[in-house]
C-alpha cells in the first residue's frame, strides 16, 4: 500500500487528480477500522490531517466557515457558541477518538449515525469540496449525504470543510444509545431555533438512510409558536398538547428499520420523546435568555 | 487468626506498577527467531457436512509454511478433556481441529494455516476452500430437547448431555399444603467474558522439551491434558502462564488452540505463535450463562417458604468443555439461597446446541442460582403485599442453625445473613427511601429499590476427574539471605495474590512484605497447582502458603533454639529476630537463621538442611461468602432508560486480608453483574449466526455507565481454612444482577410489569410500558 503524504491542499488535490483512488485518511477513527477488518484494501492512502487548510475555521459576513480537519475536542474546547455542535462533539467516542475524529471524516464516512451530522442538517449547512485548479463545488447537505454511506464526493474531490449562515436562538443535539457514551446512536436530535427567521428546524440521525428533517412538524412547530405569541414573549405559553404533537409529527418523519440495536417502534417513539424534550429546553432557554 | 499490621492491611497491588507502566508480557509480546504464525479457518456455519477441504491455493500463498486440517490432527493429536465426570454424562470427544467432518457451531475450527508473518497467515486463510454441506441446526436449548430436533452428536443420539436433580423434603406436599404459588421463567442471556486481552499460545520444541506460554487460568491443568493431546511424556513439558490480561472463567479451559498450536511446534520444529482476534474470541471463547429457568416457589401467607421446584435447562452450545456441565449444576446445587426451605427439588438439564460452547463465567452457577431465588422472593413478597425485606428476614437460615445442609445437599460454613441484611438497610436509609419513592411516584418519577441476599459456594478444588481432589499447593523458600520466595500453584490473572499471599508470609514470618516475592504459572517453578478460579485462590491457595509459612517458621525457631542453646518452647520471635524469653541479649536475627540453615553444620540433630517447606493444602469443606446488594434506580417511563442512583454492597467474605483489593474485587463484579442486568446479551440469528459480533453490538459498560460504589462488610469467618477467610471474586457479580433487575421492576411496579428479559434495554421497558399506564 502506498502512503501519500501532500503537504499542502494544492498537493493533495493534485495527487487525487493524477490518483483518484488513494483514500484520504483525516483522523483514521472510520477508515483504520475498515482496514483493520479487512473491509477495503486501498491501493494507496494519502494522510490529509496536518494539511494546514483543513484546520482552520472562518466567520464572515454572518457565515461560519469550518474545516474538514478540525477534530472533535478542538470543536468542544473552542466552539462554544455553536452548541448542538459541541453537543454532538462531547458524545463522539472517547477521548482518543474526539482527539483524532473530525467533521469531515463523519462527512466522508456519512454514516446515518454520525453524530455531527444532524446539526450540520438543521444548521441548514453546505459541505464544501475543491478539487486540482482551484475548483470549488458547494453542497447544500441534503444533496451532499444521498443514502447510507453514500454522497456526492467525487474521486478527485477533497472535502473543504461545511458552511452554515450563523443563527440567532436556542438549540440542542441529543441521543438515546444503548449506553451512555461510546456509542452508536438509536436515534439522535438536533434542533435549532431560529429567532429572526421564526423558524424551527429539526433533524434525525440514525433512524432513516440518511439524515432526515421533519419539514412538517418544523413549520407546525413554528406556526404555533406564532399564534402562540410566543416567538414575541418568550413567557408566553405554548400548549402541552402542541408540544406532544411536535413530537409525533418528527416521529413521522422518520423511517426506522429493526436491527440487533433496537426496534423501528423504539427508534420512532424515541425520536417523539428527544423532539419534545429538545423543543421544552429551547422554550426554556429562551426564557432565561429572553429570546435573544 | 490475628489479624497483624501485614494481613488486613490496604496495601497497594504490587503488581500494578508493571501493568499500568507497559512493562508486563503477555503472550502477544514474546517472539522468537523463526517463529511462525497460525491463523484458523473456521465454520461459517452453525451446522454443516464438510464435503471437501481444497488446501492448494493457500499453501501456495507466499510464506504459508503448512496447511493442517482435521486429517492431520487426526494423525497427530489426541483428545481434549470434556468435563466432569457426571454419572450418566453423554460427553463427545473433542479435538483441537473438527476431525469427523462436521462442523456445530459458528467459530468450530477446521483448518490451520501456518505462515511466516500473520498477516500472510490470515490471508493466506482466505484461500482455503471448504464445501460445506449445510445441515439443519437447532438454536434454542427448549427445542433442541423436543423430538426430531436436530442431534448435533449422532453418535450420542441425543442432545441431552446429562440430567441431575438435587433435593430433599416432600416438594408435593409442599405445594399442595400451600397458601400462594409464585412462578416465573428465567432466561439467563448468553454473556460474552469479554477478557481484555483475548487468547494467545506460543509453542517451541527444543532439548526435548516443549515449552507452551498460554493464556490460562490453569497452567498445571494445561500441562496434564496437554501429554496426552501431543502425546508426550507430561514431564517433558512445560506450561507458562505469563501476564493473562483477564479471564472471568474464559480461560479455565483447556482450548484446541494449546493442543494445535503445541502440535505444529512439535511438527515444525518451529516455534510457533496463535493469537486470537477479538472476533475469534466471540465465537471460539466460551460464552457464559445460557439457561432457562422455571422457578415455582410455595409459601403460607404469613410469608414462610415452604417449597421450591427448580428445572433449570441450561445452553451447553456444541461440546462439553472443561466444566461445561459443572456450571448448571452448581445452580441446581445452590438454588435454595439464603432460605430456610425445607422442601426443595430442581432438575437440571444440560443440551447441547449448535452455538458457541458455554463454561464458567464469573459465578458459573451460582449467579444463576441467586438470581432465581431473589427473584422469586421479590415475586412472593409482591403477592402477598409484604415488603420485600420482610419476606427474606421471615426466611433466613438464622445464625445458630449452622453448619445448615440445604435440601439440596450444599453444607454451608457459617453466616448471618441478618447482619449484612440490617447493615445494607441502614447505610441506605431505607425507610427513607422507600419515602422518597411514595413521594416521587406521585410527581410521576419511578424510583426503584432492589434488594439481593445472596450465599455463594467458593473454595471448589479441583476439577473434579482432572486433577483429582479439593486442594492447593504452595511452597515457602527462606532464601540463605533470609528473603522468601513463595511458590503457589493458583494463578492469579488480575487478583493481585502477588500483594497478598506476600501478607500472609509477611504476617506469619514476621519480614517486611518487601522481602517476600510471589511467583505463580509456571510449571516447572511450581511443583504443582490447580489454579484460579471460583474465588478459591484465597481461601485455599492462600491456606496452603499460611500452612507452608507457618511449618517455616516452625522449624526456623528449632534451629534459633538450637544456636542459642534453648528449648524451642522458650524462643519469641517479632519475624526480624528470635529471642530466648527472658533473656533478650541470647538472639539471633532471621536471616543468621535462614544462613544457618543452609550452611548446615549447627542443625539440631537428624534436621534436614534447608528453611523450604511445600504444603498441599486440603480444606475440609466449602466455604459460603455472602451478603446484601442493594441498587436504587431511577426508570425513565419516557425512553425506558435506566439510571443508578445508588448503589450499596454488604459483603461478606470472612477474614479481610487486604481491603483495597476485596473493594477491587467487588467493584469489578458489580459491574459485570449490573452489565448482565442491563446491558450485555448475545443474540443470535435463526441461523446461529452471531449478531452481537464486535463489541459495537455487545454492548459492554463503562466508567460512565456504572454508580458510585458504597462498600461495607460483615465478618464471619469461615471455620474451615486458617485464614477464616471465604473468597471475593465473584460475589459482585452473583449479588448485582438481581439487585438491580429487582430495583428496576420495583420501579416499574404501578405499571403492572412483573418480569423482563435481560437485558432490560431501555426498548425492554418502553415495550412492556406501552398500553400500561401506571395505576398510582
Ligand atoms: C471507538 C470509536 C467510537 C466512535 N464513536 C463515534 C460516535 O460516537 N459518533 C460518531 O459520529 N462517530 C463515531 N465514531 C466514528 C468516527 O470517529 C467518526 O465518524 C469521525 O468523525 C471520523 O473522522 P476521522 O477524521 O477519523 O475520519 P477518517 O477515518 O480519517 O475518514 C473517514 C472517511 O472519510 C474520508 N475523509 C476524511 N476526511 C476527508 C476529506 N477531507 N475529504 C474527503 N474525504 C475525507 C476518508 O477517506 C474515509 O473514507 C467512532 C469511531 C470509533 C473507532
Amino acid at each position: 500500500m502506498h502512503v501519500l503524504l501532500p503537504r499542502t491542499l494544492e498537493e493533495a488535490l493534485e495527487m487525487k487528480a493524477s490518483a483518484p483512488p488513494a483514500v484520504p485518511i483525516a483522523g483514521g477513527t472510520d477508515l483504520m477500522v475498515e482496514l483493520n477488518f479487512d473491509r477495503t484494501r486501498p491501493q494507496a492512502i494519502m494522510e490529509i490531517s496536518r494539511l494546514p487548510e483543513l484546520n482552520v475555521w472562518r466567520r464572515e459576513n454572518g457565515t461560519f466557515s469550518l474545516g474538514a480537519g478540525v477534530p472533535y475536542s478542538r470543536i468542544v474546547r473552542d466552539l462554544t457558541e455553536f452548541r448542538p455542535l459541541v453537543e454532538a462533539s462531547r458524545t463522539v467516542g472517547s477521548p482518543q477518538i474526539r482527539n483524532r475524529g473530525t467533521v469531515g471524516g463523519n462527512l466522508g464516512t456519512s454514516s446515518p449515525a454520525g453524530d455531527a451530522l444532524p446539526v450540520l442538517a438543521a444548521y441548514d449547512a453546505e459541505v464544501v469540496l475543491a478539487k486540482a485548479g482551484g475548483k470549488i463545488r458547494r453542497l447544500p447537505f441534503a444533496q451532499f449525504m444521498t443514502g447510507p454511506k453514500k454522497n456526492a464526493l467525487a474521486p478527485d474531490e477533497l472535502i473543504l470543510g461545511t458552511r452554515w449562515k450563523v443563527v440567532r436562538g436556542p438549540g440542542s443535539f441529543s441521543k438515546i444509545g444503548t449506553r451512555n457514551a461510546m456509542v452508536i446512536a438509536l436515534a439522535s436530535l438536533c434542533l435549532v431555533l431560529d429567532e429572526d427567521g421564526r423558524s424551527v428546524r429539526v433533524a434525525l440521525g440514525s433512524v432513516g438512510p440518511t439524515i432526515l428533517r421533519a419539514p412538517d412538524a418544523e413549520s407546525f412547530a413554528a406556526r404555533a409558536m406564532e399564534t402562540a405569541g410566543v416567538w414575541r414573549d418568550p413567557f408566553g405559553p405554548l400548549p402541552t398538547r402542541v408540544i406532544e404533537e411536535f413530537g409525533e409529527r418528527v416521529a413521522a418523519a422518520a423511517k426506522p428499520i429493526d436491527d440487533v440495536r433496537g426496534t423501528a417502534a423504539y427508534r420512532r417513539h424515541a425520536c417523539a420523546v428527544l423532539a419534545q424534550r429538545a423543543l421544552r429546553w429551547a422554550l426554556d432557554d429562551r426564557k432565561l435568555t429572553g429570546a435573544r | 487468626m490475628v489479624i497483624s499490621h501485614a494481613l488486613g492491611a490496604r496495601i497497594k497491588r504490587r503488581e500494578d506498577p508493571r501493568l499500568i507502566t507497559g512493562r508486563a508480557i503477555y503472550v502477544d509480546d514474546l517472539n522468537f527467531a523463526g517463529m511462525v504464525h497460525v491463523a484458523i479457518v473456521r465454520s461459517p456455519h452453525a451446522h454443516a457436512t464438510i464435503r471437501s477441504i481444497d488446501t492448494t491455493a493457500a499453501r501456495r500463498a507466499p510464506g504459508v509454511v503448512a496447511v493442517w486440517t482435521g486429517e492431520d490432527v487426526k494423525a497427530r493429536c489426541g483428545p481434549l478433556p470434556v468435563g466432569p465426570r457426571i454419572k450418566e454424562m453423554k460427553a463427545p470427544k473433542r479435538f483441537p481441529l473438527v476431525i469427523d467432518g462436521v462442523v456445530r457451531h459458528v467459530g468450530d475450527p477446521v483448518a490451520a494455516v501456518v505462515a511466516t508473518t500473520m498477516d500472510a497467515a490470515r490471508d493466506a486463510s482466505d484461500l482455503v476452500e471448504v464445501d460445506y454441506e449445510p445441515l439443519p441446526s437447532v438454536q434454542d436449548p427448549e427445542a433442541a430437547l423436543e423430538p426430531g430436533a436436530p442431534i448435533l452428536h449422532q453418535d450420542l443420539g441425543t442432545n441431552v448431555c446429562f440430567r441431575m436433580t438435587y433435593g430433599g423434603g416432600n416438594v408435593e406436599e409442599a405445594f399442595a399444603g400451600a397458601d400462594v404459588v409464585v412462578k416465573t421463567r428465567i432466561v439467563q442471556q448468553r454473556l460474552i467474558p469479554a477478557a481484555m486481552e483475548t487468547r494467545g499460545v506460543v509453542a517451541q520444541y527444543k532439548g526435548g522439551e516443549l515449552t507452551v506460554w498460554t493464556s490460562t487460568q490453569i497452567p498445571h491443568v494445561v500441562k496434564t491434558t496437554l501429554a496426552e493431546t501431543v502425546r508426550l511424556p507430561e514431564h517433558e513439558i512445560h506450561v507458562i502462564a505469563p501476564e493473562v490480561g483477564g479471564g472471568f472463567g474464559s480461560k479455565l479451559d483447556v482450548y484446541g488452540e494449546e493442543g494445535l498450536v503445541a502440535a505444529l511446534a512439535l511438527a515444525l520444529g518451529r516455534p510457533v505463535k496463535w493469537i486470537e482476534s477479538r472476533r475469534e474470541n466471540f465465537i471460539a471463547t466460551i460464552h457464559g450463562r445460557g439457561q432457562i429457568d422455571y422457578v415455582e416457589l410455595a409459601a403460607h401467607h404469613d410469608g414462610t417458604v415452604a417449597g421450591l421446584r427448580v428445572r433449570a435447562i441450561a445452553d451447553l452450545g456444541a461440546y462439553s468443555q472443561l466444566l461445561t456441565p459443572g456450571v448448571p449444576t452448581n445452580t441446581g446445587l445452590m438454588c435454595c439461597g439464603c432460605y430456610r426451605i425445607p422442601n426443595a427439588h430442581a432438575e437440571v438439564i444440560g443440551v447441547f446446541t449448535n452455538r458457541t460452547p458455554t463454561d464458567a463465567y464469573r459465578g458459573a452457577g451460582r449467579p444463576e442460582a441467586t438470581f432465581l431465588i431473589e427473584r422469586a422472593m421479590d415475586l412472593l413478597a409482591a403477592e402477598l403485599k409484604m415488603d420485600p425485606v420482610e419476606v427474606r428476614r421471615k426466611n433466613f437460615i438464622p445464625p445458630a442453625a449452622f453448619p445448615y445442609k440445604t435440601p439440596t445437599g450444599a453444607v454451608y460454613d457459617s453466616g448471618n445473613y441478618e447482619r449484612a441484611l440490617d447493615k445494607a438497610l441502614e447505610r441506605a436509609d431505607y425507610r427513607a427511601l422507600r419515602d422518597e419513592q411514595a413521594k416521587l411516584r406521585k410527581q410521576g418519577r419511578y424510583l426503584g429499590i432492589g434488594i439481593a441476599t445472596y450465599v455463594e459456594i467458593t473454595g471448589l478444588g479441583a476439577v473434579a476427574g482432572l486433577s483429582g481432589g479439593n486442594w492447593e499447593s504452595a511452597t515457602v523458600r527462606v532464601e540463605p539471605t533470609g528473603k522468601v520466595t513463595v511458590l503457589t500453584g493458583t494463578s492469579p490473572h488480575g487478583q493481585g495474590e502477588e500483594t497478598t499471599f506476600a501478607q500472609i508470609v509477611s504476617d506469619r514470618l514476621g519480614v517486611p512484605v518487601e522481602d517476600v516475592v510471589v511467583l505463580h504459572g509456571d510449571t516447572r517453578a511450581v511443583p504443582h497447582g490447580v489454579g484460579t478460579f471460583g474465588s478459591r485462590t484465597t481461601p485455599v491457595g492462600g491456606s496452603a502458603v499460611y500452612v507452608a509459612a507457618e511449618k517455616v517458621k516452625d522449624k526456623a525457631v528449632q534451629i534459633a533454639a538450637h544456636l542459642l542453646e534453648a528449648a524451642p518452647a522458650d524462643i519469641s520471635t517479632d519475624g526480624a529476630r528470635f529471642t530466648v524469653r527472658g533473656s533478650p541479649e541470647r538472639s539471633v536475627e532471621f536471616k543468621d537463621v535462614a544462613r544457618m540453615a543452609y550452611k548446615a553444620y549447627k542443625l539440631p540433630a537428624g534436621m534436614e538442611p534447608g528453611l523450604d517447606v511445600t504444603h498441599f493444602f486440603v480444606p475440609k469443606e466449602r466455604v459460603f461468602p455472602f451478603g446484601t446488594h442493594l441498587c436504587v434506580v431511577e426508570v425513565d417511563p419516557d425512553t425506558g432508560e435506566v439510571t443508578f442512583r445508588r448503589y450499596i454492597a454488604v459483603d461478606d467474605c470472612g477474614n479481610i486480608l487486604n481491603p483495597l483489593l476485596v473493594a477491587g474485587q467487588i467493584h469489578g463484579g458489580i459491574v459485570q453483574g449490573l452489565a448482565q442486568a442491563i446491558y450485555e446479551g448475545v443474540t443470535y440469528d435463526d441461523e446461529g449466526q452471531l449478531l452481537t459480533g464486535t463489541f459495537a453490538e455487545y454492548v459492554v459498560p463503562q466508567a460512565t455507565d456504572v454508580p458510585a460504589f458504597e462498600l461495607d462488610h460483615t465478618v464471619t469467618p469461615s471455620p474451615h481454612n486458617p485464614l477464616g477467610a471465604k473468597g471475593v471474586g465473584e460475589a459482585g457479580t452473583i449479588g448485582a444482577t438481581p439487585a438491580v433487575v429487582n430495583a428496576i421492576l420495583d420501579a416499574l411496579a404501578p405499571f403492572g410489569v412483573k418480569d423482563l428479559q435481560m437485558p432490560i434495554t431501555p426498548r425492554r421497558v418502553w415495550e412492556a410500558l406501552e398500553g400500561n399506564s401506571a395505576s398510582r
